[in-house]
């Protein structure tokens, strides 16, 4: 595939060259949407939205990275949406404590009390780590998303995120920290290489 | 440890320090317990999040030009037939608006010139040429016929309501010249020997109805034409993109 080429003629309105980019990065751009707004349908209607607002924004694409300036199509659409969901809250997931408050610990997912169906749900480690990216600002959640999860450079995650390179690490180390700490919940999940009660023990 | 070391331990890990940097974080972590179980945490959420399976997008999300408001294309000819449309509009508002205003602005004047009854050197000089009208009325075809010049013609402007016709009867005598001039003369003359009644003269449209008439059609059928080329043009598109 000739990048620049068909960058060129999208940005000369030839749809079906922008079309031959959308096959190519469509399921990164559906993954990183998957991964911070945490629903598949949700995912699947940013992940267009993203692809229009790239058609109709390409002119102002002046070179560099287009897969990070595809990510922070993706990423303001996140935000939109993420936006919307505020205006229009749902029920949350978390279960309120006996004094009505919400509790902070995801650690209620490993419950033995679940329901098989739940308890089968909260096995697979993706559900895990997904619930502890939810848990995550949606700053941080955005950093890690595009530098652990797709493996974008730190001067790329900047351009997607639109911050300065110094935030990305601060952000970064942070998220890796927090995650970690949430995890530590599903520690049965977890591969055996990274059980850390099981590595201080060796 | 604070976290500025979390921080310098995370770049460590993806090989973002310099190598100074690195070499004097790598001497720590050999004697830091703390800092070493640090990186191991980061190690571990990191190696975690990167294991993540990678999903398959649902769905293509290629783009349709109905999704991104591309436009069909329109046959070249189509910008031309509107602009025509809308210029011989144009045309045609003018035309009639100067043909309603004309006899307005007219009438509003005919009270200097037909009554004499504003002041100043120039409407007393018609109202002298308004006393010289009884003897035109006395003879209006001789007056007429005997006209040699324009300028003749203008001295007997105010004449009566039958000079109008005998312009009419005189191409023989008469010069060219000295005929167009006696239609204005005999116009300006008008309400003063009829008292006010309105003449047939003034009512005649200083645009033709003719080039009016021609104005619309044009404007009609280039607006029709321009509509059935671009319903044409969306129609093929619509084929092709469905």
């Amino acid at each position: 595939m000739n990048e620049p080429a068909l960058i060129q003629d999208a940005q000369h309105g030839d749809l079906d060259a922008f079309n031959t980019l959308v096959l190519h990065y469509q399921d990164m751009v559906f993954n990183v949407a998957l991964r911070i707004l945490g629903d598949d349908d949700l995912a699947a209607d940013a992940a267009q939205e993203a692809f229009i607002s790239a058609f109709r924004n390409i002119n102002s694409f002046r070179g560099g990275s287009f897969k990070a300036w595809l990510m922070r199509t993706v990423t303001n659409a996140c935000y939109d949406e993420l936006r919307r969901q505020k205006r229009r809250p749902t029920t949350p997931l978390e279960p309120d404590t006996n004094d009505g408050e919400e509790m902070d610990s995801p650690r209620w997912l490993a419950d033995p009390n679940l329901s098989p169906e739940q308890e089968a749900e909260a096995d697979e480690l993706e559900h895990a780590i997904q619930h502890c990216l939810e848990n995550l600002p949606t700053d941080f959640r955005v950093v890690v998303v595009m530098a652990d999860i797709q493996g974008l450079d730190y001067n790329e995650v900047a351009i997607a995120a639109r911050v300065p390179l110094g935030t990305i690490k601060s952000r970064l180390a942070r998220a890796r920290l927090r995650l970690r700490e949430c995890l530590r919940g599903f520690e049965e999940l977890l591969p055996v290489s990274f059980r850390l009660e099981e590595r201080q023990s060796v | 440890m604070n976290f500025r070391d979390v921080k310098l331990l995370s770049a460590y890990l993806d090989g973002q320090l310099n190598p100074s940097d690195s070499a004097r974080l790598e001497l720590r972590l050999k004697t830091d317990l703390e800092l070493a179980a640090v990186i191991d945490d980061l190690r571990a959420a990191r190696g975690l999040l990167r294991q993540l399976p990678s999903r398959r997008a649902p769905r293509n999300f290629t783009l349709t030009p109905k999704m991104v408001g591309v436009k069909p294309p329109l046959p070249r000819a189509y910008p031309i037939f509107r602009f025509a449309s809308a210029f011989a509009a144009l045309l045609f508002f003018l035309s009639y608006a100067v043909n309603f205003a004309a006899p307005r602005l007219t009438s509003a004047s005919a009270p200097v010139y037909g009554y004499g009854s504003g002041g100043g050197p120039a409407a007393s000089q018609e109202l002298l040429a308004a006393t010289e009208a009884p003897v035109a009325t006395e003879a209006p075809a001789l007056a007429i016929t005997e006209v040699p010049t324009a300028t003749e013609s203008l001295a007997l402007a105010p004449a009566p309501t039958q000079m109008a016709i005998t312009p009419t009867e005189i191409p023989m005598t008469a010069q060219d010249g000295a005929r167009d001039v006696e239609t204005p003369s005999a116009k300006s003359a008008e309400p003063e020997s009829t008292n006010g009644t309105q003449p047939e003269v003034q009512k005649e449209a200083p645009v033709s109805y003719v080039w009016l008439t021609g104005l619309a059609v044009v404007a009609i059928l280039s607006a029709l034409i321009a509509y059935l080329l671009r319903l044409s043009a969306i129609r093929k598109w619509r084929r092709r993109v469905d």
